[in-house]
This record gives C-alpha cells, structure tokens and sequence, in this order.
C-alpha cells in the first residue's frame, strides 16, 4: 500500500532514508525470528515423525506407556525409541475443538442476535462490557472453576456407579471428562464470537432489514435471513479465530480433562462424554518437565508441528472462506 | 460496501408495518426468538456466576497480610505465607514483555503503514505477525526453552556447570511473551495510523517536513489513543497467560535473582506469577490449597478487570477531530 | 512528543525495581536441585535447617518434576543435584554417582471412610494391576462399588519404587489417572471414599494407611525395617559431589541436627 500524502519534494534526506532502513530492517529481523522458529520447530520434530511415518498417526498401543519408554531411551543416540502411535490425541483434539466450536458458534449466533435486536436497552448495553470481560478471564481462572466446581460435581453426582462399573476395566472415571473440557471451552470461545458477529449483524444496511420489513417478514425472520446471510463471512472468520484459540488451549484443558491419553469410545453410549482425554495441547503442558530428554523433547515438538500446521491451515481455510464469500457483498474485517 | 443513497420512510410507517404482521410468526420463529432470549442471559448468568463466584471464594480466603507476605516454602501450602512474589512477579514480566513488545510493534506498524517498500516483505510480515497472533502460546514456550538453553544465551538466566544455559528466567519468559502482544499491538498502531486523513501528512509535509519527523511529531501522537488500546489490550493477554509462564520461568515459589548486577539479578532470575500460583495450588499444581489458589485467582481476576476497565476509558474519550476540513 | 520523557520513565521504573529486588546477593554459591517429589519435602526441610546452621552460606532452588527428571536434569549438568526416590536402573545415563541420604517407606492409601485392615502382595497386584475392579471383592473393605486406582506418573521414583517393591512383575492398570505429586494422590485419596493409591509416608496424612502383609505403614516400623515397602532416598550428583554440593550433603549424612530432621517423617540413616 503506498503511503498516504505527497512525497517530499527534495531529494530523499538521510535521516528519512535511515529511518526507513532501520524501521525496515526491525520489522525483518521480526519475520526471521518468527520464520526461524516455524523451520526450528519443524527440524525438531522432524525425527519423531520418520521414525514413525504415517502409522504416527495412527491407533495402537497406550500413550502413556510409549512416552514412558521415549523418556527412559538409553542414552546413545543410535537407540534412541521414537515410537508413537498419537491417534487419542488426534482423535481427542478433534472431538474437544469441533463440538466446542459448533456449540460456540451456536450459541454466540444466537446470542448476537439477542444484542442486536431484541434486548431491551438496558440488558444490551450491559452485555457489551459483560462479553468483553469474558474474553479477558485468564484461562487458568476457568480451569480453576472447572477443576474446584465442575470435575468433582461430575464426579460425585453426575456419574453413576453403573456407569463407572460399565468401562471399569478400560478407564476410570472421576470426572475430570471430555464433557467438562467442552463446556468450559465453550464458554470461554463464545464471547469473542460474539463480539465479531454482533458487530457484523449492526452493519447490515438499514434498508435491507427494513425491506424485509416491508415485504411483511418479522423481526426474527429477517435477521435469520437477511441478517445472517449478509454476515456470513464475518461468522466464519470468527469461527476460525475461536477454533484457533481452542485448538491452542493448554492450561485450561489439563486441569479439566483428566491425565490420561485415551480416546473416548462413543460406543460407550452417555458415559463417552464422561471419559477423560488429553489434547495435544495439554499433552506438552504435562510433558513440560521432560523436554530435556532428546528423543521425549523430539516428540513434544513433533506435537508442537501438529499444532502450528492446525493453526497455518485455519488462517488459510479464513483467508480463502472470506474471499469466496467476498460475492455476498458484506465484507469481513 | 454496496449501501445506495437511504431513502427514509417516516419511522411510525416503519413501525406500523413491523407491528401490523404479528401473526406472520411461525412456530420455528418463535422458538428462536425464546433460544435468542435464552442465550442472551444465559451468558449475562455465567458471567456473574464466575465473577460472584470468585468473589465470595476469594474474599473468604483473602486476606490484606497475605498479599504482601512471602510465601514460605512449606510442604503443606496452607500454612506457609501469602503471595507477594507471585504479584510481584506479574509486576514486572508484564512491564518488561511490554516493554519489549511496544516499540518493537510500533516499529513495525509504522514501517508496514508509511513506508511498506518492497510490498512483497510487508506482505510477508504482515503474515508472519498474523501467524504469531494464531499460535497456541504452549507452542510459543517450549520454541523459547530451546533457544534460551542454548549456550551462548546463557548471560540471559542461569548458568550450570560447562556452560549450559538453565534457560529458564524472566528474560526468557518476557520475549516470548512479547510475541504475544505484538500482534495486538501491531493491530491496534496500524488502525489508528490508518485513520488519520491525508490531508494532515499533506499538512506536514507542505510544512517542510520530511517523513520521519512527521511521523514522529504529528501521527505518533495523534495514535495514542490506538496505540494506548493496543498496548493495554496486550498487557491484557500477558497477565493472563500461564503457559509461558509455566515453562520459561523456572517454578520457583519466590523471586529467586541470579548474578550479580542489581536490579539486572531479578531478570536473570527465576519467580512465578499469579497465574502459575493458582495452577500450582489448585488440583492440577500440588493441590494442597484451593483457599490460596482462590484467593490469589481473586487478585488476577481483580487486575484484569481493572485493565480491562481502562482499556473502555482510553477508548472512550472523544479522539481527535478530523472532520474540519 | 520529546524523547525525555519516555527515557526518563525508563530510568524511574529500573531504579525502582532494582529497590524491589532482594538486597545485596553477592558471590554465594547456588545449589540447584530438581526430581523427585517425594524428596521435595525432606530436601526444603533440610535447605532450611542448614541455611541456619550455616549462617546464609549458600542459596537454594528447589524445582521438582520427578526422579526422572532429576536424574536427566543432573546428568545434563542443568542442575547440581538431581533428587531420586528410585534405585539406580542401568538405563540411566553414566558416570553419575547415588548419594544416599534417608529410607523412606511406601505406604498404601485409603479414604479414612474405608480402614482396610491389611493387604498382602497378591492384592496389591491385583487391585493395582486392574483384575480386581470392585471393593466387593476386597475383603474387610467398607467401600462398595468400583475401586478407584489412583497412581503416579511415569516420571516419578515413586512409580518405580511401587512398581519395583509392590508389584514385582504385574503390569500397572492402564486405566487409572497418573498424578504427577504424592501431594496429588493425597488429594485425590482424601476427596474419594472409593479411592486407593500409593505415597511417601509423609504424604499419608489425612488418609488411611493400609497394614502391609501385616505390618503397619508408620515411622517406627520404617525405621525397625519391619516395614515391607521400604526404598531409598537420593542425592545423586555428576560425578561425586564437589565444593558446595559436597559439604551440604556431607552435613545431611553426618550431622545430627540433619538426622533430627531426617527422623520427623523419614528414616535417617546415621
């Protein structure tokens, strides 16, 4: 974008040359470091997954038990253990970020819709500061009401004993579950939803909605249809912007979702939203202390890869969503 | 955009017609009117429950003697003093990390708005800032751990035996979390840098100045106000990470300095912030007391909500006034 | 907008911070020790009983993360002493050198709502090894339904140890939560009327402590060796302890005012 205003008539000073340079050179040194630390966390992470290859993805075997043996490799680099099978964790991250994303979106949708148009004044100009302290809450302070209210309410009144009894010789349950990391997930990615489509719905052009006022459709309607339509694109950028943040959420999840790597059987029925798992995320977080042990520290940037690829793939899925939907007219900030 | 020219119908004739087909609403519609209205408080509920909640928890376990005690190290938390270094180790990452981030991102801001020659970098730093802002803070941590063990950076924390760098201390924890609020910053500069008309560097430079003073005597300070959002709103983020936290600055219950240099000794030095205090206090950490974990929760919890209260005021002031021509 | 200002801010927020750092530390020696958790108590005790028999001569940092953790992080030369709760295995990496500074005993847990009388060997691998689920088939338990394991991490000397003295060859249950601190599984076994789990003897306050083949799990039987779930407690080092890590476990073995310390909750073994 070239810079607003005339240029200087004179020939270019040197301190404006300088400054130019200097600035510049700032902001190159910063897209090195960040390059730097995208190819460094590749080239980590690089020996864990050739010694696996594909089948790293894959199911088989216990999570804990492989980490176990990465972390005691002898110590010559020719017998280093790799091996890993990271399907729970997979499965898990997908399963906790998906059903959280979806309920968000849900919920913000709606919700934005109560801002807009049919809160009473006062509720709605409540609700402003009220979505903006939500986003700002550190996540540690929802992991400790998850952790200190949530898990043992679960635990002590929510899970039966014949459901305990149901997966007792496969995993224990004790309410640190999938369904507990969902729901404060949840809350937690809703508000910043809700503040990019509340600000999306109140630009929709007055005259749309009052068109569809004329054509005799009622206020719900016409936002469902008009409203909603109109602000697709900027639904989807903050769809993205709360699957990249769950996607990212560390803390939070390992006080909330168990200790365990297991992956969550729906077969079970109501008890699968009762069983623990762990994230990738949350997985580095309990694995923190071991990083310097070569081949675990390997494995925990191998996870680190995974997530930084999530998070570049998602920025592309909302560069390329809202050039798509750049046809309906309301552009996406 | 495509808005065309308003044609404005009477309001009351707006409102007649609104009103005059009530009975248009069907069965679906009026459920999702009641979901709307169900959603709408359901999110004012939760947010007073967390914010009632940790006030009743917190002020309970809280007490003024605690906050500016030392904490001991105990087995047994409950018996062993307050939380003074944890406060103030928030204190002083939050200020060095925004001390790095601020003119780091200001830099840049001002570089990608007024300058941004050859376009093909700027776009790529604009990537690379957004690829920041989208990166898991975890994944942020564990990057900083291997570059602060490395050797030859070991003047910045604690260095073991044969030069092996300990890795883990404030200056480690702050650059990793001045990433965190550069994208923020980066956002904020370059918004406000946008706003401000031509016809005020046109000013300038018809003036006689040239592009750096002007940048530096009239658009800096016309952005304060965007650049003060910004940098609040990255203080914001910083408070409350843990993550970073957790892994770069070295678990120690209290502010413990290394080296020599006063003053530097801190830096180089290990601590904990509130929020590692409540991690480590709650059933995830040690778990020996949640009344701590609560307590110091409240204080976080406090100073967010006061940041966050000023981020409203410095937005809300009426800016600068562009529109006389 | 002058440039004074900001640098005069600058220079008011480094005065001011260097007033809150802790005053003059000069040339002390640091000893940085990091593992097991089981040790973390019995170490902050000693750090402090020594600081005040020494005259502030040295400075401390403790971290924890696990015997595993210690051994590797000591091994690396990150810290000066890595705390073990384990015996030494032959994966562990060389010229490390096991100081042996306590005993401590292994004892296993129940909620205080549940006083198993005893156990034997057999039922701890089979309740730890998940065959047996149910309290029903426990006898003498008072708890009934599923049986809640509680067990460590795979990084902990703990782990090693129960597995090594308990459990022998039985495979731990894979399905139970791994807690990565005793302080953890105390937690967990107070707050669960169905909950069983295994901590350093220290940790076993506040919950019931299950007789071992017929012996009761307290201090006096550690010391006796009646006690069947004994194991030992390490300050390994790289390569034997030299200068300030030297004289802090010289101290540790040999003085009494260490083995007064020992003795709270430990066994010394002076």
């Amino acid at each position: 974008m070239a810079a607003p205003g005339t240029q200087p008539e004179q020939d270019p000073d040197r301190t404006d040359r300088r400054v130019e340079l200097g600035l510049g050179a700032l902001s190159a040194a910063v897209l090195l470091l960040i390059s730097f630390m995208i190819v460094f966390v590749f080239a980590k992470a690089w020996p864990s997954f050739a010694a696996n290859g594909l089948a790293w993805f894959g199911p088989g075997g216990d999570i804990g038990d492989q980490l176990t043996a990465i972390f005691n490799s002898p110590a010559d680099p020719e017998d280093y253990v790799y091996e890993l099978r990271a399907w729970p964790l997979l499965y898990a991250t997908a399963l906790i970020t998906g059903i959280s994303v979806l309920l968000a979106t849900v919920l913000s949708v709606l919700s934005a819709i109560f801002i807009v148009e049919f809160a009473p004044g006062w509720i709605a100009s409540l609700l402003q500061p009220v979505v903006r302290l939500l986003a700002a809450v550190p996540s540690v302070i929802y992991g400790l009401i998850g952790v200190l209210v949530l898990v043992p309410f679960f635990g002590n009144h929510l899970i039966t004993p014949e459901q305990k009894e149901s997966v007792q010789y496969v995993i224990q349950l004790d309410g640190s579950s999938i369904l507990a990391g969902v729901l404060v997930l949840t809350v937690m990615i809703t508000p910043i939803m809700v503040a990019i489509t509340v600000d999306a719905l109140r630009s929709v052009p007055r005259n749309w909605m009052e068109g569809a006022a004329a054509l005799g459709v009622n206020r719900f309607r016409a936002l469902r249809t008009v409203g909603i339509r109109a602000a697709r694109p900027a639904i989807v950028a903050a769809a993205i912007l709360a699957t990249a943040r769950a996607l990212g959420e560390a803390i939070m999840l390992s006080m909330v979702t168990g200790s365990i790597a297991f992956a969550p059987n729906p077969l079970d029925g109501l008890v699968f939203f009762f069983e623990p798992a762990k994230t990738f995320a949350s997985e580095i977080v309990d694995c923190a202390e071991g990083l310097s042990v070569k081949p675990f520290g390997e494995t925990m940037y191998a996870f680190a890869a995974i997530l930084l690829i999530s998070s570049a793939f998602l920025s592309f899925c909302g560069w390329y969503a809202r050039r798509s939907m750049r046809k309906y007219t309301l552009q996406a900030r | 955009m495509s808005a065309h020219a308003q044609s404005r119908a009477p309001a009351a004739l707006i409102e007649r017609l609104r009103t005059a087909h009530r009975e248009s609403w069907s069965l679906g519609d009026l459920v999702g009117v009641a979901a709307a209205w169900a959603a709408g408080l359901a999110l004012c509920a939760i947010a007073a429950a967390i914010v009632i909640y940790m006030m009743v928890q917190g002020l309970q376990y809280l007490s003024i003697s605690e906050m500016f005690s030392h904490p001991l190290p105990g087995l047994d938390q409950s018996q062993s003093g307050g939380f003074l270094d944890p406060i103030l180790g928030t204190v002083v990452l939050t200020i060095l990390s925004t001390l790095l981030a601020a003119p780091i991102g200001i830099g840049i801001a001002v570089w990608l708005t007024e300058y941004g020659k050859p376009s093909g970098l700027a776009r790529a730093v604009e990537s690379g800032v957004e690829v920041v802002a989208g990166t898991p803070s975890i994944v942020l941590a564990i990057f900083g751990l291997l570059v602060f063990q490395e050797g030859f950076l070991s003047f910045l924390s604690y260095e073991a035996t044969d030069g092996v760098a300990f890795g883990r201390s404030f200056f480690a924890a702050a650059a990793m979390m001045s990433l965190i609020a550069l994208p923020l910053i980066v956002g904020a500069t370059r918004e406000a840098m946008n706003g401000i008309p031509r016809h005020v560097r046109e000013a300038s430079y018809a003036l006689g100045k040239d592009r750096a003073s002007t940048i530096r005597r009239v658009l800096l300070p016309a952005s304060r106000r965007g650049i003060g959002t910004g940098v609040a709103l990255g203080m914001g983020r910083i408070v409350g990470d843990t993550a970073i936290v957790f892994i770069l600055l070295g678990a120690s219950l209290r502010l413990e300095s290394q080296g020599d240099i006063p003053g530097l000794q801190v830096l180089q030095g290990t601590g904990s912030t509130l929020t590692t205090y409540v991690y480590n206090n709650s059933p995830a950490g040690e778990g020996g007391s949640p009344d701590k974990a609560y307590a110091a929760a409240f204080v976080l919890l406090a100073i967010v909500i006061v940041l966050n209260f000023g981020i409203d005021l410095i937005t809300r002031g009426k800016g600068p006034s562009w529109t006389r021509a | 907008m002058t440039w004074k200002r900001p640098l005069a801010v600058v220079a008011a927020l480094a005065v001011s911070a260097s007033l809150i750092v802790p005053a003059g530390a000069a040339a002390k020696p640091t000893i940085t020790m990091s593992g097991s958790t089981s040790v973390a108590p019995l170490a902050a005790l000693l750090a402090k009983k020594y600081i005040s028999s020494c005259g502030s001569c040295v400075n401390f940092k403790l971290l924890q993360g696990g015997s595993d953790v210690g051994i590797s992080d000591v091994a690396s030369g990150r810290v000066t002493i890595g705390n073990a709760s384990r015996d030494p295995k032959p994966s562990d990496p060389g010229g490390l050198v096991f100081n042996k500074i306590a005993h401590d005993a292994i004892c296993i847990v129940t909620n205080k709502s549940n006083p198993l009388p005893g156990i034997d060997q057999a039922g701890v691998q089979a309740i730890f090894g998940g065959q047996v689920r149910t309290w029903s088939q426990v006898p003498g338990a008072q708890a009934s339904g599923t049986i809640d394991v509680y067990v460590r991490s795979p990084a902990s000397g703990t782990q090693d140890a129960f597995q090594k003295v308990f459990l022998g060859s039985t495979k731990l249950f894979g399905g139970a939560p791994e807690k990565p601190t005793n302080g953890r599984i105390q937690l967990a076994v107070k707050s669960d009327p169905n909950a069983i789990g295994y901590v350093s003897l220290f940790f076993a306050q506040g919950a019931h402590a299950v007789p071992y083949k017929g012996v009761a799990c307290t201090e006096r039987n550690a010391k006796s060796g009646q006690y069947g779930g004994q194991r030992n407690l390490y300050m390994v080092t790289r390569g034997p302890a030299a200068g300030a890590a030297k004289a802090w476990i010289k101290w540790i073995t040999t003085s009494p005012a260490a083995a007064a310390v020992v003795n709270t909750e430990w066994v010394s073994i002076q």
